[in-house]
């Protein structure tokens, strides 16, 4: 069983009931109200369809409702099992081609149009829809807040680390499936607001409507005045051949399988992208157990927070800039990935091709806001106000906050008589700031009383330390004004530890002078202690370079921050630059000895639903003049389940590569629904006479 | 100014294959298209049914041609356009539409229709678990179908690229300047052209293009929503039309597409008048309600998209063909009435062996559907 038994930050679900279900006949068990594509995982299954196409395997995907790659039969119908909740006795399927429509004539009986009124319909209840929602409920306007997963928080739920930020405005150093809990709570102690959770909103009509499917079983129409888009995101693919098997999925999905539902969904990743989402899809791997062989980023330089790419450094995992991703192989799942340089055209090299044996390919090659509500509904003329990454790329702490400015735009639209603190909006620029100048660590001369030294260089939207400190010892330096300076020790240490802990970076250790020739270190460490006091482990400095085999003297668990203080013994000299401890083995991160080349360009799908490769889609452009997205649908391109609502990222590169300026090519329509939804939901159909 | 034979105004379902046709007989044509593609007006929202069997010999003459036309596309030309000879079904739950469908029969048996009314037996072989609950019967018209109208679009851009006609996308028609009785140049936002022959094909801007020339055509658009499911496994082979009126709405229809997908349509009654083709909330419950009424088997089959389309309609519901008075040089070939993709492809064919030919055949075609008709009288079915 492919279960995380042990974390260092989660609590593992040993209460949770075990059911019994079938798949393809053969019996397994899963926990019950799981979704079922995490109770597959845990059983060791990846492929969940057959394409109708060409047979081809299919595996999970997005795990998040939008992609359908996940579908099985359930009990004879066909669901997407990562939003469909496991239960006892199920008889699951592979779903292989087309599926059969179950023969169910029983008569048409009972069926109701539902219809309620709010004032303010909020889709998505993550970070910034749950924020915007309590900005207006407490206005006392009647809200209904819609959210297709089971539990509120959107991605806040999948974030075990600390967050940036600062504590007053978006509860820094508080872990997100924590805040997620907070908000929740704050939301449903006003009574003016209704919640839906398993609700997708489908669609929003021109009549000032929407549509909900409720409970993956009904439909509601919701008649509403002012509408708040707080999607969220979707993770882009990238089209790179073997980029449809089984194992190459989202870093957000695999967050999902192993922080929401503690499954060990891989034995060893290689991640593409080097955003923030890369870099902690790798750190929260090595949390669950699963070795990471290395990043690929294909630009010159990180693009996420120093601090994230430093400790994930620290832990023992390799980034590799100007290095793309060639191709995924493997018998009907991921068994091999190999990388290349690229020259500065990002044309890859390659005689610089290696191949690493991984069974997980994440892809994490940056989001696309999911506001196509958002336009659709300024182009009805509705009043309406986007938020979060449905508004802009950002970190979580930047949507928390926005998210309270939109709810008070959307306030004023309707009428209400509300001001917004211009400090606010300033402070909502500072959050969402891409990271700024990095500077050479300080120098510091270590003494007998503990004192902080600072791995924390690059100038980001962050500022816990100085709020934690019982001393108040903590300063940012005034260089910029704002949370994105970097902090310093402006009075007196008592060795306490808690900046430590609290430090969503974990770019933060006190360092003592013992003797002449040694030094205490107590390090910040988020791992399970697989060491005891007086066992040696393997130091190394910001960039993870190995100093020396360190004697551990002290480790002190931190309750509040669910971090584990360590304090180890060294030398004088490692002292000021010991910055973590070394998790993974080097050889884990080593390639094979020869790259394997199954290296077909043309071969990529550009569109998973109806697979069709780049060569198909770049042909039929040239041969058919397209200079309209809508063409595409000839081929099939965006005409499959999720609504071309993952090719559609990928266009711009398709159409470059057929030789075509993308801004003359006319967009794509999009329609409701913007999730299948069944028949009998949408006349809420209900047994009996 | 650039100069052509035939300038077709309009890049759909009916202006497309014109331009083909024409092409193919040597002339030199360009088509001029205010959307980015072709099919971007309502051959977008067309559902895909092809049937001959109608009530009029004009129309019967037209799809019969069509129905040859797409059924050679796919089975001698190679281009895959979805077609499915599923036939066309009109299933019949009370005595007053089975009378009515049973005089229509006669019409269409002297037209040589292949249509003849089966009973519920069969009906349940072609529909398998369709309501069995006082269903008499039905007509069944087994050499009808239907296929992609997109891709039926498509196939014809190509054809007509390779004929040789000059596609102008993103231009609108401002103006025709005309010269004693005939049009000498035509003015778009981008360009000015001449042409021998000026064709309106513009869909439901068709009365707009009229009044250019002063023409007053009686096209007025309404809109009619659809949809479609996600394709599962062939399990009824036709189009099913129920003509029964529910209070909300007129006849709805739907079929199972060649890919599996069932896509589906109704008439709202009254009728959304206009050309606003965004969805509203009201058509979903009201057709799904419809369709599980008459196929409850349909109730786990789950909706992937809708849509809103034109139809543009004439008083007495048949197009407009024929020659304007106004000018020397003007052909209308407008207010299909929402069957502009069954009648396009033979109605191209018509009019380009009419004009290039010289064939009187289908005189009676200009004659019935002509402009100045008196426009009072109705079909027996719609």
């Amino acid at each position: 069983m492919n279960r995380i038994l042990e974390h260092p930050v989660l609590e593992t679900k040993k209460e949770a009931r075990q059911v019994a279900f079938t798949f393809d006949g053969a019996k397994m068990t899963g926990l019950d109200g799981e979704m079922i594509s995490s109770a597959l995982f845990a059983a060791g299954v990846t492929r969940f369809s057959i394409h109708r196409k060409d047979g081809a395997p299919q595996g999970i995907f997005c795990a998040n409702g939008q992609c359908s790659q996940c579908t099985v039969i359930v009990d004879g119908h066909a669901q997407k099992s990562c939003v469909t909740p496991l239960r006892d006795g199920m008889d699951i399927r592979t779903l292989d081609r087309l599926p059969a429509l179950p023969a169910d004539d029983t008569p048409l009986r009972n069926y109701e149009k539902k219809v309620v009124n709010c004032d303010v319909l909020v889709v998505g209840g993550g970070p910034s829809g749950l924020t915007a929602a309590i900005e207006l409920a407490k206005l006392g306007l009647r809200i209904v807040l819609a959210d297709d997963k089971d539990r509120l928080g959107g991605k806040l739920v999948l974030q075990t680390h600390k967050f940036f930020g600062s504590e007053e405005d978006c509860y820094a150093g508080t872990r997100g499936y924590e805040i997620a809990k907070i908000l929740e709570k704050e939301l449903r102690s006003y009574k003016n607001v209704t919640i839906y959770p398993e609700t997708s909103v489908v669609g929003i009509y021109k009549d000032r409507k929407a549509g909900l499917f409720v409970g993956n079983a009904r439909y509601l129409i919701v008649s509403f005045e002012g509408l708040i888009v707080s999607a969220g995101a979707r993770e882009k693919s990238i089209v790179f051949p073997g980029n449809d098997l089984p194992g190459v999925y989202g870093a957000g999905a695999f967050q999902t399988l192993v922080n929401r539902d503690l499954v060990r969904a891989a034995k060893k990743v290689l991640i593409v992208g080097s955003g923030n989402v890369g870099l902690i899809a790798a750190y929260h791997a090595l949390q669950a157990g699963i070795q990471v062989a290395g990043i690929v980023e294909i630009a010159g330089q990180i693009s996420g927070y120093k601090v994230h790419a430093d400790k994930i450094k620290r832990m023992g995992v390799p980034i590799y800039l100007n290095t793309t991703v060639l191709s995924a192989a493997g018998n009907g799942t991921v068994e091999r990935v190999t990388v290349a340089e690229v020259d500065k055209q990002w044309n890859p090299l390659l005689e610089t091709a290696r191949t690493y044996a991984v069974d997980t390919l994440l892809i994490a090659a940056g989001l696309t806001p999911a506001d196509e509500f958002y336009d659709m509904a300024e182009r009805f003329e509705f009043k309406v106000v986007k938020a979060g990454d449905a508004d802009e790329i950002a970190e979580a702490s930047s949507a928390m906050f926005g998210g309270r400015i939109a709810g008070l735009k959307m306030a004023k639209l309707l009428g209400e008589d509300v001001v917004i603190d211009d400090t606010w909006l300033k402070k909502a620029e500072v959050l969402k700031s891409r990271p700024g100048e990095v500077f050479p660590l300080d120098g510091v001369e270590l003494t007998d009383k503990f004192k902080p030294i600072f791995t924390c260089i690059e100038e980001i939207p962050c500022n816990p330390c100085t709020t934690v400190c019982p001393k108040n010892a903590i300063k940012l330096k005034d260089k910029i004004g704002t949370i994105m300076d970097v902090p310093y020790l402006a009075g007196e240490c008592i060795g306490c530890g808690i900046c430590v802990a609290a430090c969503p970076g974990l770019a933060i250790t006190l360092a003592r002078k013992v003797d002449a020739k040694s030094a205490e270190v107590m390090l910040p460490h988020e791992y399970i202690a697989s060491f005891k006091v007086g066992d040696k482990v393997s130091l190394t400095d910001i960039d993870g370079n190995p100093l020396e085999a360190a004697e551990v003297v002290k480790i002190q668990p931190n309750k509040k921050y669910r971090t584990t203080l360590v304090t180890v013994r060294t030398t004088l000299k490692n002292a000021v630059v010991a910055a973590g401890i070394r998790v993974q083995e080097e050889k884990e991160t080593k390639p094979l000895a020869e790259p394997v080349l199954d290296h077909i360009p043309d071969n990529g799908i550009v569109c998973r639903c109806e697979r069709v490769t780049l060569g198909e889609v770049v042909k039929f452009i040239k041969e058919h003049k397209v200079r309209d997205i809508n063409q595409l649908k000839q081929i099939r391109v965006g005409m499959g389940a999720c609504g071309s609502k993952t090719c559609s990222v990928q266009f711009p590169r398709v159409f470059r590569a057929a030789g075509v300026d993308f801004s003359t090519v006319a967009e794509g329509s999009i329609r409701p629904l913007s999730v299948e939804t069944p028949m009998s939901a949408l006349i809420n159909e209900t047994e009996g006479e | 100014m650039k100069t052509y034979d035939i300038l077709v105004i309009g890049g759909g379902s009916v202006g497309v294959p014109v331009a083909l046709y024409l092409a193919q007989k040597g002339k030199k044509v360009a088509v001029i298209e205010k959307h980015a593609s072709v099919g971007r007006g309502q051959n977008r929202a067309a559902i895909g049914g092809i049937r001959a069997t109608h009530s009029d010999p004009a129309k019967i003459k037209i799809c019969q041609m069509s129905l040859d036309i797409v059924r050679k596309m796919e089975h001698e030309q190679g281009l895959h356009i979805d077609w499915h000879q599923g036939g066309y079904l009109f299933p019949v739950y009370d005595t007053e539409r089975e009378r009515a469908l049973k005089n229509l029969l006669e019409v269409q048996h002297k037209f040589g229709l292949n249509i003849d009314w089966i009973d519920a037996e069969a009906i349940q072989r072609l529909c398998p678990g369709i309501n069995p609950r006082g269903l008499r019967g039905g007509t069944y018209s087994p050499e009808d179908g239907f296929a992609s109208p997109l891709k039926t679009a498509g196939a014809f851009y190509k054809l007509a690229c390779d004929a040789g006609v000059d596609f102008y996308f993103y231009e609108t028609v401002l103006s025709f300047e005309k010269k004693e009785s005939k049009i000498v140049s035509i003015k778009t936002d981008k360009n000015t052209f001449s042409a021998g022959l000026v064709i309106n094909a513009a869909g439901a801007d068709g009365r707009k293009i009229g009044q250019l020339v002063g023409a007053d055509l009686p096209v007025y658009p309404d809109s009619h929503e659809g949809g479609i499911t996600e394709p599962v496994q062939r399990f009824f082979e036709p189009m099913v039309v129920d003509i029964r009126p529910d209070g909300h709405s007129d006849n709805y229809y739907f079929y199972q597409a060649d890919g599996g997908q069932v896509i589906f349509c109704i008439t709202p009654n009254p009728k959304f008048y206009g050309k606003d083709i965004d969805n509203t909330s009201e058509f979903l419950p009201l057709c799904v309600r419809r369709m599980l009424e008459l196929y409850p088997r349909l109730r786990n089959i789950r909706v992937r998209r809708t849509w809103r389309g034109l139809y543009p309609m004439t008083p007495d519901g048949f197009p407009i063909v024929g020659y304007t008075k106004e000018t020397d040089n003007m052909l209308h070939l407008a207010g299909m009435c929402g069957q502009g993709y069954m009648l396009g492809p033979g109605l191209g064919k018509i009019v380009a062996e009419t004009i290039c030919d010289g064939n009187k055949d289908y005189k009676f075609i200009f004659d019935q559907l002509s402009p100045y008709r008196s426009f009072t009288g109705t079909e027996m079915l719609k």
